[in-house]
This record gives structure tokens, sequence and C-alpha cells, in this order.
């Protein structure tokens, strides 16, 4: 399966609840590849814990690949590299995790024909080996969501590939309707797709919305606000509700709500379930949302024209 | 092109295998084999029948004019075309070799391409071919700017991989490609034909082969896709039950991984298939140490084994529905 990862605007936690969504895949025994495609700033490899990797990765990393400078991206395999303490010792019954990581100085490029092909052979070749390939996309309609977008319309060459659009938003007015308008305004994916060739049912079909950061009004973390507060975010939350339904993006469109983590608000990073459990830094809703997530992307039943 | 070694012939042969699973859900028949490997419109895919099916597509030339991967860094231009061509076995593993022969020393000055088209599959140095550094540098592998004999064998796969009449790319396991890189010298007056394997990260392997004089390029090049072809099985198959998790209750976790093996590897072991019989040698070293087939015959036989005992154990409702 094939899992775009795209966001409207930064700072939306797209790239490390991917990650995160990636690392639980692999738990569940799946064979993961990650791709940054996120040629702005890459970040993969700071979430998975792999410091040295961006210098590794200059001149051979994804965006040297695309554009031909190296015959073979360079890649990461996660449970040998990683400093992360948790994830030295590679769980039992746990698939493979990989990152092909983005190259620091790339920038973004335009894309043509020879591009598209490269991106193609990569993932074909990529299929063969992993369950789920994650492709974690710049924000905004960047040239590698038009590429994505090509690749995997009828023409494209990936157009028999399952795949699955997740679009990440966080819980405030201006992130829903930039999420929204990202999907399905003007200049949006859907009537992008449309363009290059895709069924806008199946697009439909295969999109859903992931709420990230959101505040759980009724956990501990909130329960010191004065009434007056709470009354006045309940308020916000339903009206947030109001607005995502009024744009199309409503309960029924979303695959899962990670609420707000104080642990990822000071580091983008994986959560484990040594911080839940052990050392208590993290929220176990948090994992459970991860866990939710990465089953949810899997299970067909959550996916489909409503 | 004469055999490697003798007076008119290479003296060095190189090469890289890539070996995959081909991308669909069931083994591909005949038909759609050749039809897949038909590379070239005025030529035959070459089909065999026994022992097992095996189908090669015919040669595909790629023109070359660039530095040689030296291990001294030493400059060494080299000029001609890469012989590659693909192979499928009994429908379900896909190879793709490209390689090359070397003759001692060319021309002192490039020549027109007339000069280089007269010899396919050879790459002729400007000079001399600096034989022990290539060996090296190219077994090491190529850096920025040198030949990159891989992305020929790689583009060879990706051309086959885009036939999606034919490909679904919705294969039954998950398992990783390797490469096989390789270069075949002459084998000195009173040496014996040796091979020397290494295995190295993200699926490569590494082959140093010392053959009879007199050895055709070709031979060199289907004997390394027969090792590529066994290799990759064998790791396959041991990654597969690498953490095989047995004593689980849920015996159809079991199942999910041994099943595809038994539908779409198990049969094909069979070394020396198509091996010339004079290089037969090399492979008998790997039979001793570490012993390929006798690993296999006791992955094969624990597979078939933790079947018969899931049959026993699981109640038949839990057992997937096929």
């Amino acid at each position: 399966m094939l899992v775009f990862a795209a966001s409207d605007k930064g700072g939306t936690g797209r790239s490390v609840t991917s990650a995160n969504l990636a690392y639980h895949l692999a738990l569940g025994g799946d064979d993961v590849c990650y791709l940054d495609f996120d040629f702005g700033s890459p970040t993969a490899a700071a979430v998975f814990d792999l410091p040295d990797v961006l210098t590794e990765a200059e001149e051979r990393g994804l965006h040297s690949y695309l554009q031909g400078k190296t015959g073979k991206p360079f890649r990461v395999d996660v449970w040998a590299r990683t400093e992360h303490p948790d994830l030295r010792s590679r769980p039992g019954g746990s698939g493979r995790l990989v990152l092909l990581p983005g190259d620091r100085t790339g920038g973004e490029f335009v894309t043509d024909e020879e591009n598209l092909h490269r991106c193609v052979d990569l993932i074909l070749g990529l299929k063969r080996e992993f369950d789920v390939i994650i492709v974690d996309l710049s924000a905004g309609r960047s040239y590698a969501m038009d590429l994505a977008l090509v690749a995997t319309s009828p023409r494209g060459g990936l157009g028999r590939l399952k795949t699955r659009w997740l679009v990440y938003h966080r819980w405030t007015r201006q992130h829903v309707m930039a999420a929204a308008e990202l999907v399905y305004g003007k200049q949006g994916i859907v009537q992008a797709g449309i363009a290059m060739g895709h069924r806008p049912d199946a697009l439909n079909g295969s999109t859903r919305f992931v709420r990230a950061a959101v505040p759980d009004l009724e956990s501990p973390l909130w329960s010191q606000v004065s009434p007056a507060q709470y009354a006045w975010m309940r308020k916000c939350d339903k009206e947030l509700e109001q607005l995502a339904a009024g744009r199309g993006i409503g309960k029924t469109r979303v695959l899962a709500s990670i609420p707000l983590e104080p642990v990822l608000q000071w580091q983008e990073r994986l959560i484990t379930d040594e911080d839940v459990h052990d050392r208590r830094i993290a929220n176990n809703e948090t994992w459970q949302a991860m866990g939710d997530l990465a089953q949810r992307v899997n299970d067909d039943k959550f996916w489909g024209e409503l | 092109m004469d055999g490697l070694g003798t007076a008119s012939g290479p003296v060095l042969v190189c090469g890289e295998v890539r070996t995959c699973l081909l991308p669909t859900r069931d083994a591909v028949d005949e038909r759609a084999a050749v039809e897949l490997l038909r590379l070239r419109a005025d030529e035959r895919v070459r089909v065999s029948r026994h022992p097992n099916r095996h189908a090669v597509s015919p040669d595909v030339l790629t023109g070359v004019d660039c530095r040689l991967p030296t291990a001294t860094g030493a400059r060494s231009r080299a000029v001609g075309t890469v012989t590659a061509r693909a192979a499928l076995t009994e429908g379900r593993v896909l190879q793709a070799t490209a390689y090359f022969s070397a003759p001692a020393a060319g021309p002192d000055r490039r020549q027109p391409w007339g000069y280089y088209l007269v010899r396919p599959g050879t790459l002729v140095p400007v000079g001399r071919l600096p034989g022990k550094a290539l060996t090296e540098g190219f077994l090491t592998g190529h850096q920025p700017g040198e030949l990159d004999i891989g992305s020929v064998a790689d583009s060879l796969l990706a051309r086959i991989s885009r036939q999606h009449r034919i490909l679904d790319h919705d294969t039954p396991l998950t398992t990783a490609d390797t490469s096989l890189r390789w270069t075949a010298a002459a084998a000195a007056d009173g040496e014996e034909t040796s091979l020397r394997f290494t295995k190295a990260e993200d699926g490569l392997r590494i082959v140093e082969l010392r053959l009879p004089p007199g050895t055709a390029p070709t031979a060199a090049a289907e004997l390394c896709e027969d090792l590529a072809l066994h290799d990759w099985l064998l790791t396959t198959v041991a990654d597969k039950l690498d953490g095989l998790r047995v004593g689980s209750e849920d015996g159809r976790a079991v199942l999910k991984v041994l099943r595809p093996l038994v539908d779409h590897l198990l049969h094909l072991w069979m070394p020396q298939a198509r091996v010339d019989g004079a290089l037969h040698t090399a492979w008998r070293e790997l039979e001793r140490t570490p012993g390929y087939s006798r690993q296999w015959n006791a992955l094969a036989q624990r597979i078939r084994d933790q079947l018969v005992l899931q049959n026993l154990g699981v109640p038949r409702q839990a057992l997937p529905a096929r």
C-alpha cells in the first residue's frame, strides 16, 4: 500500500505523526518504508533519531535520485541505526522499518517526465519489498504532491497500486479551512487529480483527514482550567466541528484524531511504549491514537466513497 | 568474443545481477513470460522447459564512454558496449544482468563508434587496462562519474516492471531485492577454479571468480545468475523464518508466513540447472562451506514440518479460506 502524507501548512505534525504511524505499522508486523519527500526541510531523520543521516544523505538522498544524480537513493535501516534507546532492539514479530531520507540542500524542483519515471520505478521497486510505503510530502500544493498525483493517475504508472491520502491539520479555524481548501479548493488535490485523469470518487474515497494536536477537554491536562475557560473551549470545539462539517471534513472523513501531547510539543520524536508505561512522560491516549491510526490505515472498512 | 584469458579474448569480465520476485500475485505462464522479456523485436526470447521453466531475453546493448572504477583512483577511460539481459525462472523470479568484457589493452586514442560496435559487450580501454585496480574498484563500488553497471541492470528491471498489462504489482509476499556484483578472470597455470563469495550490506553480494581459461563471458554471466538466484532464495526463505513465532496461539500468523513460501518459492531450488559443466567446481565450493543446499533442505523441511503441525493443532475454522 502507498500512503501519501499531506498538509496545507507546516507545523501540523504531519512528519512526526507519519513517522509514528510507520513505527506502529512496523510493530504490527508490516514491512514499512518511509520516503521523505519534504525536500524543503527533511525532518524524518531527526524524528527517527538518526543524527548522522542528514549528512550522509547529501548528494545521494531522494532529491538527488529523482534528479538522476545517483542511481539508487540512500536507505537507512531504522532498527539498526537509530540512537533512540527504546528502538535499538527490534521487537520480535515486527516488520522492517526503512527510511529513504531527502537531501538537505535539495529545495523544490520542477517535475518533468524524467522525474516521474524515476519516481515510478523507485516505488514499484519498493512495492516488492514493503507492505506499506509512506511518502511524506512537503506542505501545500508542492511539486512533490504534483509528482505523487501524476504518478498515481491511471496513466502515471502507479495507477494500479492501492493508494491512500492522509491530510493532516491542527484543530484550529485556520488549519481546518486550509485543509479543506487543500483538498476541495479550486487549486486543491481533487481538482488537480481530475485534471490528471483521476476519478473523483476514487480520489475522494482514498482521502482521509487526521486531526493532530487536538486538545481533549476531558483529559487531566485541562482539569485545572477555570469554568469560564472550560466553557469557552467547549464552545470553540463545537464551532470547529461545525466548521469542519460544513467544509466537508467532518467526523466521517476523519481517520484518526491525535490528542495534544506534551512530549511532542517539546520534541519531534517517536512515542514508545516505554515513554508511556515506564517513564510515564507521554500519555497513553497518544499511544492509543497512533495505534488506531495504524490499524485504520490498513483496514478497508475505513476507506472508500462515503 | 573469444574465451577468457585467451590471446585474443578478454582478461576480465565484470557484471552485476539484480534478483527480485516478479511483481505479480501468481507466477506468470510461458506466454506472458515471453511477452515480458521480448526486449527486442528482431530477436526471440529463449525458453527452456527442463529441468525447470526458464526464459531469457535477447541481449540488449548499452553504449558507454566513461571512467572505470579503480581502487587506486587512477583515471582510466573505456569505451564500448555493456550487455544486459533479463531472465525469468518458473515465471516467478526475475533477474536482470549487465556485464562487460575487457581486453588487456586498447588503442591509445578513442576510436570512432564503428570500431566499438563490432565488439558487442566489450569495453575497450583507452591505453592499458588497470586490471587489478579495476577488479578491486569495481567490487568495492563506483564513485560519482565512474561506470555504474548496476544502473544498467536496474533500468532493465524498471523497463520490465512498467509492463502493467501483465504485472499487477500485488505480490503474495514481500521480499528484498539482491544485487550480486561479480568479476571473473582466468585462473593462472596450475591454479584451480575458485570463487570468493562475500555478503555485504543492503542485499549486496560480492563474488570474485577465477575460471578456466577459455571460458566464454556468457558462461560466467550464467554462473553468476545461478548463484544470485539461489542466494536470493536462501536469503528470502531464511529471513521469513527468522524469529517466526511458532509458539503463538494463533496458527494463522504462522500460516500467513509459510504458505506463500510453499506456493511460490520452495520448488525453485535447482542449483546448476544452467551452468556450463566446466564451472561446476565453483558451485561445489559453496556446497562444501557454507553448504547452501544443506541449509535449503533444512529450511524446506522445517517449513513442511511446521505446516503439518499447524494442521494438526489448529481448529479447521481458524484456517484461512483459500
